[in-house]
């Protein structure tokens, strides 16, 4: 298969099951709730080192938002249930509850799964704090010095799938970063998706583990660096100089699917070889991307596995 | 099975009844004849429902009410489901002790309206006595949850002991909030004297102005946060007239009643 002259390999990304949240910040404007959210997804690219996975899901209208004003979806995944509530706590703590005129709410409110947030949060108010139930549902009024923050007492949370990925092989760096730039741009504000890299994009790919160094949990993924061709296993086609890769979380099988369909499409232009997609062999990840058929249109590729016996990437 | 019991006055009431079974869940799964032997009561003495309403309809989620009704007292207590609409202006105690479902009074109701309500929505068009949302007479609580909406005016002591839920009105008489434990009240318009007395941890939300009681102390003026998903919710879910002025403008909080533990607040809106 190929599209406007780019090959699309024959294999597919193999992905884990994760838990995640989304989190709606609101605030007087786009910019405060942007400040937050940055500062909430900030070093929260993999699971490896970060202990989650964040980003900006998309920007929200005021008339998308619980309180009417501008506002941030964030999604955030770990690989567990019981870290989970952890990293969306010390986040919000340190991030949304310190930041100026923002406010923080539950964007799964469909989810019966429920996670105690605003609940623990709510102790920063040393006693001064006060509830409001609205709709249904409890909020938390934080006295800060500003004014008040506030939270919503539970979010949602929902079995995700991390580790979606697709790799584009260009003939030169130039090339794979206008590629990889426009399939992230066709992917931004998809319902459901993140590309927790920065701009999100990977230039540092990795394979399980290390062949030299015992204990790296992963390392260069020696086979598709171009400075390496000549003196390790290659799997670079002649002619290919530069690879960058696109990773993507989501609340579910098809979101992931529609984005890399859609920012796979923008990556085939002038100068990119060919798109392939990394995996284990499909003996680790239970939901399997296979490129051909995402972009034949299929969409609806089932888990082969219990997400929830996923093991951790590497 | 009909879409809808309705009971219609047969003529106007000369003595107050006892109407509690007039709710729902008492109505909903009987025929038009079971509804109309239901006992209401003149003192002690029982008056079958079928001679005072004439009872069209059967088996039905929603219950209408038609006639002068300000003679009857109870109507829709401790309702749990469904839709009561009464058209016309209703006695004592409608909706009280309600836990759920959505009545709708198209006129004026008296005294005790929706006291000691835990659920559910009390909507009514006209003004309303007394104690409204209040507690029951002896009972340490007002209503626990539930929305209580007023379009015209309360009278005194509106959501007195209330401890959770929402009671709004277009003005409030003397008193109102008087021993508050928690919950909201809010105020489009006047608010008589004495509000808030004895408010443990409740919000008083004004909008037209108050007097403010010398148990509070003035904190600050500030946007509050919760209010304006709360006054979005209402505006919503129940059509409550409120602009963007009240929903981004600024208010003054008193916190009080500092006779009391002083957790509570009155929220006064300031015009600009």
């Amino acid at each position: 298969m190929d599209i406007r002259g780019v090959q699309i390999d024959d294999t597919f990304a193999e992905a884990f099951g994760m838990r995640g949240v989304r989190i709606i910040i609101t605030a007087k404007n786009q910019k405060w709730a942007r400040e937050s959210a940055n500062k909430l997804t900030g070093f929260a690219t993999s699971v490896i080192a970060c202990k989650c996975e964040a980003a900006v899901e998309r920007e929200l209208a005021p008339s998308e938002t619980p309180d009417g004003r501008p506002g941030i979806s964030v999604l955030l995944f770990t690989m567990d249930s019981d870290s989970l509530p952890r990293r969306v706590i010390e986040r919000i703590g340190q991030t949304v509850l310190t930041c100026p005129t923002t406010a923080c709410f539950d964007g799964l409110p469909d989810s019966a799964d429920r996670l105690a947030i605003g609940k623990p949060l709510r102790t920063f108010g040393d006693g001064f704090q006060a509830s409001k139930m609205i709709d249904g549902q409890r909020y938390w009024r934080v006295p800060v010095m500003e004014g008040e923050f506030l939270i919503q007492e539970t979010f949602g949370k929902a079995k995700g799938v991390g580790g979606g990925n697709f790799l584009i092989l260009a003939e030169s760096a130039e090339v794979a970063l206008d590629a990889a730039e426009a399939a992230v741009d066709a992917m931004a504000g998809m319902p459901g998706v993140i590309l927790p890299f920065p701009g999100g994009i990977v230039r540092s790919g990795s394979k399980v583990g290390a062949k030299k160094y015992k204990g790296m949990i992963a390392s260069s993924n020696d086979a598709f660096a171009p400075t390496l061709r000549a003196i390790t296993q290659t799997a670079l086609p002649e002619g290919v100089n530069s690879v960058l890769e696109i990773v993507l979380d989501g609340l579910d099988f098809r979101s992931i699917a529609a984005a890399m369909q859609s920012g796979i499409d923008a990556a085939c232009r002038a100068g990119v070889h060919s798109i392939t997609a990394g995996n284990y062999g499909g003996k680790l990840g239970p939901y399997h991307f296979h490129l051909r058929k995402i972009m034949s249109g299929d969409l609806d590729d089932a888990p082969k596995a219990d997400a929830s016996k996923a093991s951790a990437p590497a | 099975m009909s879409d809808r019991i309705t009971l219609t006055l047969r003529a106007p009431l000369e003595r107050a009844l006892d109407a509690e079974v007039i709710s729902v869940d008492h109505l909903a799964a009987r025929s038009a004849q079971e509804i109309s032997a239901l006992r209401l009561w003149d003192g002690r003495h029982p008056v079958a429902l079928g001679d005072v309403f004439s009872v069209s309809g059967e088996r039905a989620q929603t219950v209408v009410l038609e006639g002068d009704l300000a003679k009857l007292h109870g109507v829709g207590s401790m309702m749990s489901a469904g839709a009561l609409e009464i058209h016309g202006a209703i006695g004592n105690s409608v909706g009280a002790r309600m836990q759920g479902g959505a009545i709708a009074v198209q006129g004026s109701a008296a005294d005790d309206a929706g006291s000691a309500m835990s659920g559910g929505s009390l909507v009514i068009a006209g003004d309303v006595g007394d104690r409204a949302g209040g507690a029951l007479q002896g009972a340490p609580k007002g209503m626990t949850g539930g929305h209580i909406i007023v379009r015209g005016s309360a009278g005194r002591e509106a959501g007195a002991r209330m401890r959770r839920g929402v009671l709004c009105c277009a003005a409030a008489g003397p008193f109102a909030g008087l021993g508050m434990i928690a919950g909201n009240i809010i105020v489009a318009g006047a608010i008589g004297d004495g509000v808030g007395a004895g408010n443990k941890r409740g919000s008083i939300v004004a909008l037209g102005g108050v007097r403010v009681p010398h148990t509070y102390a003035y904190a600050c003026t500030y946007r509050p946060p919760h209010l304006l998903l709360m006054l979005l919710f209402l505006r919503d879910r129940f059509a409550l007239s409120v602009d963007d002025a009240h929903l981004h403008g600024l208010y003054k909080r008193y916190s009080g009643d500092l006779a009391e533990i002083g957790k509570g607040e009155i929220l006064e809106w300031q015009a600009t």
